[in-house]
């Protein structure tokens, strides 16, 4: 029988658009340092290391991570990195969860770390092209990458598909509200890289489109930082909670899917997100959650656009197919409604610092529900062309 | 069978040896020119009769599941995964299909796509074919824009003149812009298209008032375009850029002159344009200018056409230059 496993410790550095003081060596440490003070655990004591770490090129190394083993104490330990677009921290937490959860260690640092914009466009003097290239290099290198795939044509692939079949769903509006609010609830969120920028629903509306039907203030920024975890079985997880006086913050689901990578026939629909649908009723399934509107409370998601995070909702189950706006139009999301939906800010305000930013997810839902005495969050990853892959996860609050 | 040598990296891209101190919070940070390179000589291996067969012999290959039947473009697989790995064997298909979904369009593409923007990048199922390919997209009519090609669209594929064994031999463009004859041709090429006549859209009859309203934006037009002019960070904007812009609205016609660096108006028609630009309200383009809103923000909601797709690029240097001359006034 697999044992249970939960949090016990968490850190985050502050997500900044450029870290010109740090490398990402040091963001890794300061982050993991951060994680074991929290969970008053010494890093000696620490049994394995699993790092999200997602885009070689960022890093400018092709294994980022095996400088930072030992510069972080984990030397002659277990070490493994996840790498799976932008479900890289998700998937690297599901990871670290299956081991522990199997007995292999009693505890592990996940642990994720991004250096983004040292990519840097000398045409433009400037370094989202860069970018925005470099994560261009993650599409399918015969077929896709030549014409000019890119991570926001990818994703607008799918939500025009999805307004192909709903045409009267996620409307500018709703998405620029949406947008507004979560400018809003990063106000809170000291880590966060906009956390002073707070706009109006207009303003989202008369920003650039960027990649249509996408809008600058509708996009998730590009950060550098790092998130990290302690994770431990459950004997292990109970002495440290006593020991720290912090309440274990359980996962009791873990749900996972990738799609095809293309699409058609036995393919991918391209009007679904049914990674998110799979990877999140597999998560509610091994959580025993039979109806996932009367259970989840909060929810991490991963918003690479507002409009996607709307279609996740609705794969998720938390709000129609077909009529996702309701999350505003019936204030499912709103604040004081049924769900709190990326109090953090989520990635768009946050930043996106893709290996640490699900991480960051689980440290926001972490404080959040110990914070305001909730039970029961969803975590979520999205990550790879056409959204492809999805992690989830489910934290309980005793 | 490329027309002309190219470097695998444009020299431009390409940055000198250096580096240079941030200061910050008092303390000096060193950052270092770099760059990340490996060259490729790269396999195409089970994939080379389906590219090679569009280079060299107009065709789209695909191929069919021996147990399914199931036909996939592009030729993915030599083995059906849904048959227990059942062979596939290659086969010809149409080269007409229609939009597996609406596509996105990229405005505003990184150094290695600039050069096509902005350009469609859709999925076509074409007939004979189960599963969708991603092509490039494109219309004859102008500037593409949200609407032209959308789910269920009938495409027709493009061959390029010159092909060179990459995805980027063909395009689609919506096979309402072409004749039936080129609709029904195999390996219809790029240039046997007819690229110059776009659909310019019709004004209205105009009113006096559309006449005075004209008069009143074009006098701001006119002082904004000096205050361009004078403007050091804006004239940079264009620097090296030559174009003759033809602008029709509905109160009247005017020219913009771009000439490296400078740029101006001139109350005239141009016998031959560059591009031809139109917009039923003057203070479509006033506002651009003045930078109340982008100008390619009008063009992809279709209040401001223009009659050449790859002019986007004047246009994305037009609201460079309003931007320049906001930020000059902040400082």
């Amino acid at each position: 029988m697999s044992k249970r496993v939960g949090i016990v410790g968490a850190g985050v550095t502050p997500f900044k658009g450029t870290w010109r003081e740090k490398t990402y060596y040091e963001l890794a440490q300061m982050a993991t340092r951060e994680a074991v003070k929290d969970a008053q655990v010494p890093i000696q004591d620490v049994d394995a290391a699993f790092y999200g770490i997602y885009n070689d090129i960022f890093e400018r190394t092709a294994i980022p991570e095996h400088a930072i083993h030992g510069l972080l104490g984990m030397q002659n330990k277990f070490g493994i990195r996840i790498t799976t677009g932008g479900a890289t921290g998700a998937y690297t937490m599901s990871a670290a969860h299956a081991y522990l959860a199997a007995g292999r260690f009693k505890t592990a640092l996940v642990l994720g770390v991004e250096k983004a914009t040292d990519c840097f466009d000398f045409s433009s003097m400037s370094a989202t092209p860069e970018v925005i290239k470099s994560i261009g290099w993650s599409g399918d290198s015969f077929f896709e990458q030549p014409i000019g795939w890119s991570a926001s044509d990818s994703y607008a692939e799918v939500v025009l598909a999805y307004k192909d079949e709903h045409p009267e769903d996620l409307k500018p509006e709703i998405t620029a509200q949406i947008s507004a609010q979560l400018s809003q609830q990063v106000r809170d969120n000291v880590h966060a890289q906009r956390q002073f920028d707070q706009v109006t629903a207009e303003e989202v509306l008369n920003s650039r489109l960027v990649a249509y039907p996408f809008r600058e203030l509708e996009i998730c920024v590009y950060s550098e930082g790092a998130a990290a975890l302690i994770l431990a079985e459950e004997d292990t997880a109970r002495a440290i909670s006593k020991n720290t006086g912090n309440p274990v913050v359980w996962i009791t689901g873990v749900g996972e899917s990738n799609e095809h990578s293309f699409a058609g026939k036995n393919q991918k629909d391209m009007s679904r997100i049914m990674s998110d649908h799979d990877a999140s009723h597999r998560a509610y399934g091994m959580a025993g959650i039979e109806d996932p509107t009367k259970s989840i409370q909060i929810v991490e998601l991963h918003d690479a656009f507002v409009h996607q995070l709307e279609i996740s909702m609705a794969e998720f189950g938390l709000a129609p197919l077909g009529n996702a706006d309701s999350l505003i139009e019936e204030n499912l999301m709103t604040p004081g409604g049924k769900y709190l939906v990326n109090p953090c800010g989520g990635l768009i305000y946050c930043g996106h610092a893709v290996g640490a930013s699900n991480i960051m997810s689980a440290w926001s839902a972490r404080n959040e529900l110990i914070k305001r005495n909730l039970k029961t969050a969803l975590l979520h990853g999205t990550g790879s062309t056409i959204a492809q892959y999805t992690a989830c996860m489910i934290l309980e609050h005793e | 069978m490329s027309a002309k040598k190219e470097r695998v990296i444009p020299s431009e891209y390409i940055p000198e040896v250096g580096s240079h101190v941030e200061t910050i919070d008092g303390q000096d940070y060193l950052i270092t020119n770099d760059a990340m390179y490996t060259f490729y000589q790269r396999t195409k291996g089970e994939f080379s009769p389906f590219f090679l067969s569009m280079r060299d012999d107009k065709k789209l290959l695909g191929c069919k599941c021996s147990k399914c039947g199931l036909v996939r473009v592009p030729p993915f697989l030599t083995h059906c995964p849904d048959c227990n790995f059942a062979p596939t064997e290659m086969i010809e298909v149409e080269q007409v299909g229609v939009m597996n979904s609406t596509p996105p369009i990229t405005y505003f593409a990184t150094s290695l796509f600039q050069h096509m923007a902005p350009y469609g990048r859709g999925r076509v199922i074409f007939n004979g074919a189960d599963t969708a390919m991603s092509v490039i997209l494109y219309t004859t009519t102008g500037i593409l824009v949200p609407g032209i090609i959308t789910k269920g669209t009938e495409v027709k594929l493009i061959f390029k003149d010159n092909r060179i064994g990459e995805m980027t031999d063909v395009f689609c463009v919506p096979t309402t812009e072409l004749t039936q004859e080129q609709v029904n041709k195999k390996g219809l090429q790029e240039s046997e298209i007819d690229w110059e006549s776009p659909v310019e859209p019709e004004l209205p009859e105009v009113s006096d008032k559309d006449v005075a309203d004209y008069n009143a934006a074009l006098k701001e037009i006119k002082s904004i375009i000096e205050e361009m002019n004078a403007n050091e960070r804006a004239r940079k904007d264009i620097a090296g850029w030559k174009r003759d812009i033809l602008i029709k609205t509905m109160g009247g016609r005017f020219a913009i002159s771009i000439d490296d660096g400078n740029i101006e108006l001139e109350e005239r028609e141009l016998t031959s344009p560059d591009f031809v630009m139109v917009c039923e309200n003057p203070r479509t383009l006033l506002d651009g200018l003045a930078y109340r809103g982008a100008i390619t923000d009008s063009v992809i909601n279709k209040k401001l056409w223009i009659s050449k797709n790859m002019e986007f690029n004047t246009i994305f240097k037009l609201d460079r230059m309003a931007r320049s001359v906001a930020r000059s006034k902040k400082i």
